[in-house]
């Protein structure tokens, strides 16, 4: 079959696509005892590359120096090595794979190209603060009732809906 | 009941490593198949135009909060084997906003960027790059951002009690609002753009119900949060708050807090050893008085309902007994310590690489601190204001661990003792379950060299033969010679081993304290150990030393006897010592401690060093004749004082003296 033309299948139901995540979520809980995580595999990624620029600084440096001299041997680092694979097997499966800079079609390239890297930016600093993202504070968090992930959950979509009408221009056909 | 990695302190094992690669596998290919994997339909919550991220969302917070309310309710999953992050409400705020305008502007958040990258988005690598700079920078402004990150030992709070409902009663409210908005979302996706397919659907209506079924059915649950409200660690709270703090927990206080309030130089506390005089005498916590249990009442009159007393002795079933009884004679005022003695050095003296679980480097700072305060041998100064006053020396003593804190852990098979005497003297008597190994089997002859330290494969080999893998806790024991401690922890540290500590005063300290032996040799099931190639940093070579040579700021240490250094004696084809090499002979950190030789206090090696040493940033270089008393030299420096930059010359003398092309200082 020539993969040009396959058509992507339909989406799961949101609702139930939510159930499964959060059993995934419980499942997570039960075996490992920790919610789950992105943005701390990513942060000990950032700690890798520190230490390969820099070693004694970074070894020194108060953040990532406590991390030790091999900061990827950490669970989450493999949890996000898993959310890449579960994702390209669930995409390649359902024929949505394709190899694209997802923009609006009136969008250059290079628009959204800076938009998606100050925004990875914002997020890769903003998730350390917090200690997590939208998965470890807000989803994994929110689940067991911790006041911080609330207030988390909070700021996060109210920053997104003061920012949105400014960065509205990426999407426009 | 589940034991979770997290609550068996595993998380850090390959098994666990394995679990988690498989449950992201679910998490990412689930994120993928709501749609995720697309940053147009992320972003379209922010227009209103695609509501998925709120229904995906809710309904997976909703799903697992039931769940887990469920199996913590129940008793199948204990509140305490689950980690909780703690509440930095400002962190939160502020990180929350910044996230969002990321969130809005990337159109990914981590998770989906890792699952949109896979459904090969190249937006999504690109925002993932960002994110790697993100957390470098981060990292950068973290002197800066401490204050507000706050330290990582906040309490963990849950908002139904920041609310002040019963939990059953904001579970269900929470359940309502989520399926409201779920029904608004559909409501908007209609109006703005045409779609909510589940608008009005029978497949929502019965979802909505379930759910709120569910909730309803928490109100059976009995309230499951007893388990985890102990979790939250000690914090440093003002003084009036503290003593709130401990009127409350009723009739015991936790090792942080009275570690935190004696270093703190509390008056009003009184710290009681009810054990033996005898075990008293060999270690107890420091500030603590001996009291025998029969003499309490009469001892403890002049501070019966005055200030705090803290009963504690090995275990809690004594302190709690002696506790009762003074509580009935009248004294509101006492206290026993959670876990006793072996909880106490387990929680306290416990070095941050010997921890199983992450600790933030604000943690890691207390951990240094209070082991700094209870390591030290002297007497408590009396007074607040002493302690306040007294000269603060910078010494980590990471990598010290005491021998009661070491018999704490026996037969815990995640730590390994290395015992480094003569074969014969482990064979009469040794630390049970440690392991004989000579120091003489990690050197050997490199390029024309003898007695240099091996390369890392050949280490990793003798480790893997000792059934150490790279998450072991290694603690090293050594007889007369601390420096055989020490070079072993060098061999440790090329390997790039983590987990490792020298037991202080060596094996007399042991026998001296009267902690258990054995004659028996311990089951060794040989392991697999890769070692990292880029952990030695430290070693240099005889080209790299002459560099060096005049170099501004550049300290060479000759640590062999005076007259070595002098030339007047040599066993070596030239005498003397490398030019503008100072001498400061390895005896001079030794003193007579314990039964034993140990290293002398840190605070008057911190002051000697501080003469020869310009700052902690120097570059040091240390060698002897063959590296191995250097190596206790670079231990001391790097280890217990805190220097950062100590290289060693492995070759030493030896090769110096051998090199006719070398320059030699008289």
């Amino acid at each position: 079959m020539d993969k040009h033309t396959a058509v992507p299948q339909s989406h799961w139901n949101p609702y139930l696509a939510g159930t499964a995540l959060g059993l995934t979520l419980v499942l997570s809980y039960a075996v490992l005892g920790a919610g789950l995580g992105a943005s701390g595999g990513l942060a000990r990624a950032s700690a890798a590359l520190s230490c390969a620029i820099a070693p004694d600084h970074t070894r020194m440096s108060e953040y990532f120096g406590g991390w030790g001299g091999q900061p990827l041997r950490y669970y989450l680092v493999f949890m996000l090595l898993g959310v890449l694979g579960g994702g390209a097997v669930s995409a390649v499966t359902s024929d949505r794979f394709r190899l694209a800079l997802e923009r609006g079609g009136a969008c250059s390239a290079r628009k959204r190209f800076i938009f998606a890297l100050l925004g990875g930016v914002m997020v890769g600093f903003s998730s350390r603060l917090a200690q997590g993202c939208t998965s470890g504070q807000a989803l994994s968090g929110g689940a067991l009732l911790l006041t911080g992930s609330m207030v988390f959950v909070c700021a996060v979509f109210a920053g997104g809906y003061a920012a949105a009408y400014f960065v509205r221009g990426q999407w426009h056909d | 009941m589940i034991d979770t990695f997290y609550g068996s302190d595993s998380l850090g094992t390959p098994a666990a490593f394995l679990a988690a690669l498989g449950i992201g596998g679910l998490f990412g290919f689930i994120l993928e198949r709501a749609g995720f994997g697309s940053s147009r339909k992320l972003a379209g919550v922010f227009y209103f135009r695609d509501m998925t991220v709120v229904k995906v969302m809710f309904s997976a917070m909703i799903v697992a909060m039931l769940g887990m309310s469920m199996l913590v309710g129940l008793g199948i999953l204990p509140g305490d084997h689950v980690f909780h992050l703690p509440t930095v409400l400002r962190a939160q705020v502020v990180g929350g906003l910044i996230f969002g305008v990321g969130f809005a502007m990337g159109a990914w958040c981590p998770g989906t960027a890792a699952a949109g990258l896979g459904a090969g988005r190249l937006d999504a690598l690109v925002f993932l790059g960002g994110a790697l700079l993100g957390g470098i920078f981060f990292n950068e402004a973290y002197p800066w951002l401490r204050g507000l990150a706050g330290s990582g030992s906040e309490p963990v709070r849950f908002v139904y009690e920041s609310l002040g409902l019963p939990r059953g009663a904001f579970a269900f409210l929470f359940t309502l609002v989520a399926v409201g908005a779920f029904w608004l979302s559909e409501w908007v996706e209609r109006r703005v753009s045409g779609t909510g397919e589940y608008w009005d659907s029978k497949f929502l209506k019965v979802f909505s119900i379930a759910l709120a079924s569910v909730a309803v059915g928490l109100f059976a649950l009995p309230d499951p949060e007893n388990g985890t409200a102990k979790e939250a660690p000690a914090e440093q709270v003002h003084e009036a708050a503290l003593l709130e703090t401990v009127e409350s927990a009723s009739d015991h206080i936790e090792p942080e807090e009275l570690a935190d309030r004696l270093i703190a130089g509390d008056a009003s506390l009184r710290v009681v050893d009810i054990r033996p005089p005898e075990e008293f005498a060999s270690s107890h916590i420091r500030g603590g008085v001996n009291i025998p249990m029969a003499r309490l009442p009469e001892d403890l009159a002049a501070w019966k309902n005055k200030g705090i007393i803290v009963l504690y002795s090995n275990g809690m079933t004594h302190p709690a007994q002696a506790r009762d009884s003074l509580q009935r004679l009248g004294f509101n005022n006492a206290y026993f310590l959670t876990d006793g003695l072996e909880g106490f050095s387990d929680r306290i003296l416990t070095p941050v690489s010997l921890r199983h679980d992450p600790v933030s480097p604000a943690e890691a700072r207390r951990i240094s601190e209070r082991r700094r305060f209870f390591m030290d041998p002297s007497p408590l100064p009396q007074a607040a204001a002493a302690v306040r006053n007294a000269p603060r020396v910078s010494v980590s003593g990471e990598r010290l661990v005491d021998p009661a804190w070491l018999a704490g852990r026996l037969g815990r098979g995640d730590t390994k003792m290395l015992d480094l005497r003569p074969q014969p003297d482990y064979n009469s008597n040794h630390i049970p379950g440690s392991l004989a190994l000579s120091v003489e089997s990690l050197r050997g002859n490199r390029g024309g060299v003898g007695s240099m330290l091996l390369p890392a494969e050949d280490l990793a080999r003798r480790l893997s033969a000792l059934g150490i893998d790279p998450s072991a806790f290694v603690v090293l024991v050594y007889g007369d010679k601390a420096y055989d401690a020490t070079l072993a922890a060098l061999a440790l540290e090329r390997v790039g081993h983590q987990k490792f500590a020298v037991l202080l005063g060596g094996f007399p300290r042991w026998i001296k304290e009267g902690h258990p032996v054995d004659t028996r040799l311990p089951d060794v099931s040989p392991a697999r150990y890769t070692a990292s190639q880029e952990a030695d940093g430290f070693t240099v070579d005889h080209r790299q030393v002459r560099g060096m040579l005049g170099r501004r700021g550049v300290v060479i240490l000759d640590v062999r006897p005076k007259e070595y250094f002098d030339g007047r004696k040599s066993d070596e084809a030239r005498s003397g010592h490398i030019p503008g090499a100072v001498n400061r002979p390895y005896t001079q950190d030794l003193a007579e401690a314990g039964g034993g030789k140990g290293f002398r206090p840190a605070a008057e090696l911190a002051e000697e060093y501080e003469k020869l040493i310009p700052g902690k940033d120097a570059e040091v270089v240390v060698y002897c004749r063959t590296g191995h008393q250097a190596s206790q030299a670079y231990f001391i420096l790097k280890h217990v004082l805190g220097y950062t930059r100590v290289r060693w010359y492995d070759g030493g003398w030896s090769e110096w003296a051998s090199r006719p092309e070398l320059p030699v200082g008289k």
